[in-house]
């Protein structure tokens, strides 16, 4: 944090020392960016992604910009709260004027901030958070959202089951039983929606469906409900600190599974996940867009392997060797997107960057699938469309851990390795 | 569903433990409340430090896990003194409003430092305690450490307040704030061992609770409103009272979450604690006055 804030300071003050020497030779562009710098989702993957993010902007000034505009981000902390969340929102766009916003690590933050920004008609580019509820059935106009939604984590974890089920478990998926748990914020409670509404429909039995509070110190009673019913495999949507209490608490509490599946967040944090529960958390799954170092260059766009390496030499250049977690990715992908493709129409073809233009611009994006570097294309919903503003050709894979790294498992096409499940015998969830 | 099964059992059990925790935090608290009459909002936070020292010790120094717990204990209980001798001690004569607002303050301020210094990483000590098997019952030594802890501590703490000179003065000025100083007692010595004490029993919580849960910055948010609430449930001041609800709360919390969903157990803890303040807003166990 201490080493974020300083580089955010530095980039903030050499911004400035530059723009009064060079401001006037120097178009800019500023632009608000919230993640979460403090509080608990900090560590689960907001700051990862913020510094995903300015990996993309840094590269883009490198390069000259957009369309010879500067992109100068105006940082701002949600410090895990909704209402600073919305604060901030609210004083980017009115005191710091600036041009549009972007980021927005958390579902809770995400869902009010979208129905504000767009009540304002400003523009609001959403990288991270997965929430369907932020635009379904909102018909919003300046929000646009490149990453994958909830809906699509809850549906790509029971396909998946439904496709191993009978191969790898020996069931078929009707008789496969599986319990559904979650955070309660709009991103547990919408990919446990999606998870029922998916699983049901391969006639899966879900023998449990239950959210929590994120910050409940207690999980117990909830381990003990799943070992009176005896599921087969465990969906799991939560942030941290809940997902480590969990784990804890099932192991303490002799809990037993064939398979664990996450979605995301907490459980996109391998390293600090290995750190904690070690040899434990092998064979995890983990439902997320794809970390794009995971993903075989050859099947992606020329040039966009280059990006990766690059984005991947960066990240660790400032946080240390070890995983780069999908939020790196998806911060920096969705960032790139904007203004590599959505940014540079709207000035050259809609004549700038206010709310309109920008608007216009996206409605216009049509990346084809393998155009980015986490392997989807890009095209929103239009208005009018249920998700209007979604990207309709973003997907999710289910990768598994194993000592310590990811690997695609899912789907078949993509995959770079075989899923493991039920977990081994000798696993410390393993149904013996 | 057997309405009398093993998992229920599991659940009663695991709530009592539950409760020793809460209970522990809740002593600390409580005792300051009685002697000082000032709320430590900011309790939970100093828990963090202890469980932060505790990391830093083991973890990062390599010191064994017992030398760790034993330089966090008195490490805490320094807090505690330096709380009230740079907070607390200025504010004793103002309105217990301000009084909250300033230890409210203190809150923010150590989540803030917290997270400048340790950073937003959450760690834990990689420390993994067996549980004990009853059959399909499971409990974590980790809680039974902590409940066994509480129970110790609460008698420990009542033994203290009742057979020892200082623990006598300690009552005596909890007691009747006006009258000791002009028998000649020292009220302000009073009320640093009293937060000495009370540190020291935060200390003791963090001991307890780094083995069970990751520290980060804003843990203290997990613990602080709930401690609060059941000492207040419990009658502010009442070492007994605390320690009774804090068993309530936690029956709420794990059988509700039983029979229920895991959210209703909280959310009938707080009915209760809402009815309790219309029934007896002096508390389950009224302090005597």
């Amino acid at each position: 944090m201490r080493r974020l804030l300083g580089v955010a300071v530095a980039a903030v003050l050499a911004a400035a020392a530059v723009g009064s020497v060079a401001s006037a030779q120097e178009k800019t562009i500023r632009v608000g960016i919230i993640f979460d710098f403090t509080g608990p989702f900090a560590a689960g993957g907001s700051e990862a992604a913020a510094v995903g993010t300015r990996i993309a902007i840094d590269m883009i000034n490198e390069r000259g910009g957009v369309e010879g505009y500067r992109i100068e981000p105006v940082w701002a902390d949600a410090q895990s709260k909704a209402e600073v969340a919305i604060a901030e929102a609210e004083r980017l766009l009115t005191q710091e004027k600036v041009a549009f916003l972007m980021g927005v690590y958390s579902s809770a933050h995400c869902v009010p901030m979208a129905q504000k920004v767009d009540s304002m008609k400003k523009f609001l580019w959403a990288t991270v958070c997965v929430s369907s509820a932020v635009l379904k059935g909102k018909n919003l106009q300046y929000v646009f959202r490149p990453q994958v939604h909830s809906d699509q984590y809850g549906w790509a974890s029971c396909t998946f089951l439904n496709d191993v089920a009978k191969e790898k478990l020996g069931v078929v998926p009707a008789d496969l039983r599986v319990a559904i748990i979650h955070e309660d914020g709009p991103y547990g409670a919408g990919i446990a929606a999606g998870n029922e509404q998916t699983c049901k429909s391969y006639g899966m039995q879900v023998v449990l469906k239950e959210g929590y509070a994120a910050t409940a110190p207690d999980l117990s009673s909830l381990v003990t409900k799943l070992r009176r019913a005896r599921p087969d495999v465990i969906l799991h949507t939560g942030y941290n600190p809940d997902i480590t209490l969990f784990l804890r608490q099932a192991k303490e509490q002799g809990l037993r599974f064939k398979a664990l599946i996450g979605h995301g967040a907490g459980y996109a944090q391998i390293d600090r996940l290995y750190a904690t529960f070690g040899a434990d958390v092998d064979y995890v799954f983990n439902v997320d867009p794809v970390a794009s170092q995971l993903l075989d260059p050859k099947s992606l766009a020329p040039g966009l392997g280059d990006l990766i390496a690059e984005l991947m030499r960066r990240y660790q250049a400032e946080k240390g060797p070890g995983d780069v977690p999908p939020h790196a990715s998806m911060g920096f992908n969705h960032t790139w997107i904007l203004l590599t493709d959505v940014l540079p129409r709207a000035i050259t073809k809609y004549g700038g960057f206010d709310p309109e233009a920008l608007r216009q611009a996206a409605l216009e994006t049509d990346i084809p699938d393998g155009g980015t570097i986490q392997g989807y294309g890009v095209r929103f919903a239009p208005p009018g469309h249920e998700m209007a503003g979604q990207n309709l050709r973003s997907w999710p894979v289910v990768m598994q851990f194993v000592s310590g790294k990811a690997r695609v498992v899912w789907p078949s096409a993509i995959r770079t390795a075989d899923p493991v499940l039920p977990l081994p015998p000798g696993h410390a969830y393993a149904v013996q | 569903m057997a309405i009398f099964d093993v998992f229920l059992l599991e659940a009663v059990l695991n709530g009592l433990l539950f409760g020793g925790v809460l209970a522990l935090l809740a002593l600390g608290l409580n005792l300051i409340f009685g002697v000082i009459d000032v709320v430590w909002i900011c309790y939970a936070e100093l828990v963090m430090i202890g469980m932060y020292t505790v990391y830093y010790a083991h973890v990062v120094f390599g010191l064994p896990l017992l030398l760790a717990f034993a330089l966090a204990i008195p490490f805490v209980a320094l807090c505690g003194v330096l709380l009230h001798w740079l907070v607390i001690r200025p504010i004793l004569g103002s309105e217990p409003i301000n009084q909250l607002l300033v230890t409210g303050g203190v809150l923010i301020f150590l989540q803030a430092f917290a997270t400048l210094l340790f950073g937003i990483d959450f760690r834990n000590l990689g420390v993994s305690l067996p549980s004990l098997a009853l059959g399909d019952i499971y409990l974590p030594w980790s809680r039974i450490l902590a409940a066994a802890t509480a129970l110790g501590a609460m008698l420990g703490v009542w033994a203290f307040l009742r057979f020892t000179f200082l623990g006598t003065a300690i009552r005596a000025i909890s007691q009747d704030r006006g009258v000791m100083p002009l028998l000649g007692a020292d009220p302000s010595r009073i009320y640093l061992l009293t937060s000495a004490i009370g540190g020291g029993l935060a200390g003791l919580g963090a001991c307890l609770l780094v083995l069970q849960y990751d520290v980060h910055p804003a843990i203290g948010l997990s613990f602080g409103p709930i401690t609060f609430m059941i000492c207040v449930m419990g009658g502010l001041g009442n070492l007994l009272g605390g320690f009774v609800a804090a068993f309530i709360f936690a029956q709420f919390v794990s059988l509700g979450g039983y029979f229920f969903h895991i959210e209703w157990g909280y959310v009938m803890a707080f009915v209760f604690f809402v009815a309790m303040m219309f029934l007896r807003p002096q508390g389950l166990f009224a302090r005597r006055s």
